[in-house]
């Protein structure tokens, strides 16, 4: 593991995490061992392609693979403890209290038959002594931290918008001042000013209660709104780590140019996709996983896998050009 | 020549497909089929067992013959061999499911069809009338039709498929209503069919899986209330169904005697009856309607 | 509190539903008026003989036939006669004269039969209804384990038989062959009805077989629809987003996927409540419990138009009163669905 362990807290820590599918056709290594590490009160973003196993790596850490997935090997350490290795009812006890997430799908997310305030207390009811009263009050007090008016609390999921639908789930995360709140692609499915505010808000999670944020997003333009630091995810494994700003004015990895020059901005000429497909996760490509499509790939990217490398403190690489 | 037996491999790899993803449709048919094929040679098969003579003849054998393996459920009190009995019983049963089954499934795949196609007005008035027949207690009327008209075979056949159409109706609409939305109609419409051409060109051979489905659950429902009419002694003399032996065994007060054998088998082959369409409907929705969404990737 | 705009909005969606049902309830009721006139079979001849051996006076005066059939409205056309009774029973709710047991009003015949099919019924479906959801709903949590699958291959093969065959085998084996329970009736001849205890325990003990054969396979009916409803359930973003809040298993069974099940169960038990009945009438017969089923098939024996027809009638009625029920407790649980029609 080339990645040396910073000084200063880390909140999450992820070690080699494999999340593999089994099937007929055979395993589909949809996570292949990512590593990381996030600190205290930072957003730490990571960013990827569709496929590259963004989604699936958050449900590993938060333990909700379903079959036929499972955790094939890897640790998640937190507050010094392997979150995979400890019995499901210890877990169920750290969900939410400490780490809270923002699922993929707000508009699904809520139940349909209970009303907004149900789904907020029933989190705090099952994790805490609050009587009822006193966790209705919490719920409305969030509520009003998302900039939701205090009717919302009443009214059942199909009432609202998507937008709001995305505030109450944030509103849900944080009632119970969780460390970490992990946010997996919040703005799709939302118009483009709604995604501004949201945005926001989840920005703002680390100063006015000090959370830790992890924000997985395809939507590179999310990323520069709001990280502090970021991991470019490439086919199941972390190819860059870096501070947003040191990987948006010098990227490194040939994939994650690729990936900014793809952002559409003002004054920008023209945007420069990347050429290819994504590979599936059924049959990664041989070495670097990136070759087939990088510009810049060398004898060796075809034979041999590079590992993560330090370039500086907080920068890390997995590329045969920085070896 | 060679074509056609290429595409005769293909349809039976097919179907060989099919049964491979569902045990239930698997089990379901060859349970069914064996039936279908107790009934159909059931004729052959008691001239056989029975030394030329028929199972309803009476006092051919011994009254009251305890099980033997020439007699292997023993003997009535008329001297008729009771296997013999309970398939000819078996085989009216079917031919009235069967045939009230698929003229319910006609009716109801030409209504749904116009009802779900059509839409608007058509719609509207077909659906209610198929939900307001639905809901209301079908059999008390039945009763009555039954009852009172004194009906042969072929009529008990047509009420039946009169009150059981609209079972498989709700399925089929359904299904055609979502079919009504993809794109290969609006390209039919388009090219110039006409609204019958459409429907039965284009909808139809997507509904078949459905429509076996329609099929088997009106060939149930016809030999659930065939059956259910007997016991309450209304239905054709001569047509000697499951039921109208079943019925016998009451009035002559075969549970009382406690002659388990014979009711038992009676009941069993209604259960057999029942339990293999059952199977066939859920094999069918199984393979059919894949809901369990298997993750294998993003 | 109401606003008077959700009152008139209630009442219209009242209106409405009730004015289906009885355009339902009319041409059903008109259909087996025209059947059971234009056929065959003269009620007339038998209750004159029955008459005759009443009185045990071979001759009857052509004048007291007259005035009976009079009195039955007989000796009008049809269609005045269907005139009359659609008349009489909309304005008045008079079902008319019963033939065979003159001079009982058909009414008074049914009113007697009527509480035991409701007693009956009722019960069996609350219990097999709210049971089988429950067990269902536990059934497709837990759809992994060993012991779920084995016990619904079980349950999906006898989900499907009619409960006459239930209460035949019942018959056979429990009543008379280990004469357990009693075959037959609502209660015992040596008992006096009343609220007294032997009374109402051999209600129990009568009600106990037929009850039976409807409960078990209709439990398991609603245990092999809820199973599939639940394991939809389980692949929803909801319940994952319900798990991933940490919440205790029980809340989210109960309020998760219990509550989601409800609505579509509710609807289908509305549904289903027409084929109950018919299944429930003929355990009825095989039981000879003093229900509506037994009435009707003894109506039609003695060739008792009026009691026949008015049985048939009740039956509809109180389905469709059932489903209007329904129609209003349909939004009270489920918030998305507001006073429509119960479209597909």
């Amino acid at each position: 593991m080339a990645c040396e362990s910073e000084s200063g807290m880390s909140v999450l820590e992820v070690q080699n995490l494999k999340v593999y599918f089994e099937s007929v056709w055979g395993n589909y290594k949809v996570v292949d061992g990512v590593s990381f590490k996030t600190h205290k009160n930072e957003v730490f973003s990571i960013a990827g392609e569709s496929g590259c196993g963004k989604s699936t790596l958050v449900d590993g850490i938060l333990r909700l693979i379903k079959p036929p997935g499972h955790i094939h090997s890897g640790k998640v350490i937190f507050e010094g403890t392997n979150l995979l290795e400890i019995p499901e009812d210890e877990f169920r006890r750290i969900r939410w209290v400490k780490i809270a997430y923002v699922p993929q799908g707000a508009m699904n997310s809520l139940n349909p038959v209970l009303r907004v305030e149900e789904q907020i207390t029933d989190a705090i009811l099952d994790h805490s002594n609050m009587s009822k009263e006193e966790s209705r009050e919490l719920a409305i007090s969030m509520l009003e931290k998302v900039s939701l008016p205090v009717e919302v609390a009443r009214m059942y999921p199909h009432e609202l918008s998507g937008g709001m639908k995305q505030r109450v789930i944030i509103a849900t995360a944080i009632a119970l001042n969780p460390i970490l709140v992990i946010a997996d692609e919040p703005t799709t499915a939302l118009d483009v000013v709604v995604q501004k505010s949201i945005l926001q808000l989840l920005g703002s999670l680390k100063e006015n209660y000090g959370m830790t944020t992890i924000m997985i997003s395809h939507d590179m333009a999310a990323h520069a709104q709001i990280a502090d630091r970021i991991a470019i995810m490439y086919a199941g494994k972390v190819v860059e780590i870096g501070s947003i700003y040191d990987v948006f004015e010098q990227p490194l990895h040939p994939y994650t140019k690729g990936l900014i020059s793809a952002i559409p901005s003002i004054g920008k000429k023209y945007v420069k996709s990347i050429s290819g497909l994504a590979p599936g996760p059924l049959n990664w490509p041989k070495g670097c996983r990136f070759h087939p499509r990088c510009p810049s790939a060398m004898d060796i990217c075809s034979e041999v896998e590079p590992t993560m490398k330090d370039v500086s403190s907080e920068r890390h690489i997995a590329c045969h050009l920085y070896e | 020549m060679s074509e056609l037996l290429g595409s005769l491999k293909q349809r039976s790899s097919v179907f060989i497909s099919l049964f491979k993803r569902s045990p239930a449709l698997l089990v379901g048919v060859a349970l069914f089929s064996l039936l279908l094929f107790l009934a159909i040679f059931e004729p052959i098969i008691d001239q056989y067992r029975l030394e030329g003579h028929k199972a309803t003849e009476l006092g051919y054998f011994v009254k009251f013959l305890p099980p033997s393996l020439k007699h292997p459920l023993g003997t009535d009190q008329f001297g008729r061999d009771v296997l013999g009995l309970h398939l000819i019983g078996l085989k009216f049963s079917l031919i009235i499911g069967v045939f009230a089954g698929g003229i319910a499934t006609l009716i109801s795949v030409c209504i749904a069809i116009i009802a779900g196609y059509r839409g608007g007005i058509t719609d509207t008035i077909l659906n209610g009338i198929t939900n307001s027949i639905l809901v209301i207690p079908s059999l008390p009327v039945l009763m009555v039709v039954a009852y009172y008209t004194r009906l042969n075979l072929i009529g008990m056949c047509l009420t039946l498929a009169a009150f059981s159409w609209p079972w498989s109706t709700r399925i089929i609409r359904s299904q055609v209503l979502t079919l009504k939305q993809r794109s290969y109609i609006e390209l039919a419409r388009v090219s110039g069919l006409n609204d019958f051409e459409i429907m039965f060109t284009e909808i139809l051979p997507n509904l078949i899986p459905y429509i076996i489905i329609g099929f088997a659950t009106s060939v149930t429902g016809a030999i659930f209330a065939e059956t259910g009419l007997r016991i309450l002694g209304i239905g054709p003399a001569r047509v000697l169904s499951l039921g109208l032996l079943i019925q016998q065994a009451l009035q002559y007060g075969l549970l009382t005697q406690k002659r388990y054998l014979e009711v038992t088998s009676l009941t069993l082959f209604l259960i057999i009856i029942f339990v293999s369409l059952n199977l066939i409907n859920k094999g069918m929705d199984e393979v059919f309607n894949p809901k369990l969404k298997k993750v294998t990737g993003q | 509190m109401l606003k008077l705009g959700k009152i008139s909005r209630i009442a219209v969606f009242a209106l409405k539903r009730l004015l289906t049902y009885t355009v339902t309830l009319f041409l059903a009721f008109t259909v087996i008026f025209c059947i059971l006139r234009l056929i065959p079979g003269d009620p007339w001849s038998r209750f004159i003989d029955n008459l005759r051996i009443l009185q045990l006076n071979p001759q009857i005066s052509q004048n007291v036939i007259e005035a009976f059939r009079h009195k039955f409205g007989f000796d009008k056309d049809v269609f005045t006669q269907y005139l009359l009774y659609m008349s009489n029973l909309f304005l008045k709710f008079d079902l008319g004269l019963s033939v065979s047991s003159y001079p009982t009003s058909v009414q008074a015949i049914i009113m007697r039969s009527l509480p035991w099919s409701i007693g009956l019924l009722g019960t069996c479906v609350l219990i097999s209804w709210s049971i089988g959801i429950v067990a269902g709903a536990l059934v497709g949590w837990k759809s992994r384990s060993k012991w779920s699958s084995a016990i619904f291959t079980i349950a999906l093969g006898m989900s499907q038989i009619p409960y006459y065959i239930m209460s035949i085998l019942l018959i056979m084996f429990v009543a008379y062959g280990l004469a357990l329970l009693p075959a037959r009736g609502a209660y015992s001849a040596s008992v006096t009805p009343g609220l007294n205890s032997a009374f109402i325990l051999s209600v129990i003990r009568h009600a106990f077989l037929p009850a039976l054969s409807i409960v078990v396979i209709s439990f398991l009916y609603w245990l092999v629809s809820t199973r599939a409803l639940t394991m939809n359930i389980l692949g929803e973003d909801y319940l994952l987003f319900a798990e991933a809040k940490g919440l205790k298993k029980i809340r989210i069974l109960n309020r998760y996927v219990l509550r989601n099940v409800l609505l579509p169960q509710s609807t289908g038990l509305a549904m289903s409540l027409g084929f109950v009945v018919n299944g429930a009438y003929v355990v009825e017969w095989l039981f000879q419990y003093p229900g509506v089923g037994t009435l009707l098939v003894n109506s039609l024996r003695y060739l008792d138009y009026n009691l026949a027809q008015g049985a048939i009638l009740m039956s509809i009625v109180v389905v469709l009163t059932a489903n209007f029920i329904m129609d209003f407790i349909y939004p009270l649980i489920d918030p998305r669905v507001h006073m429509q029609g119960k479209g597909d």
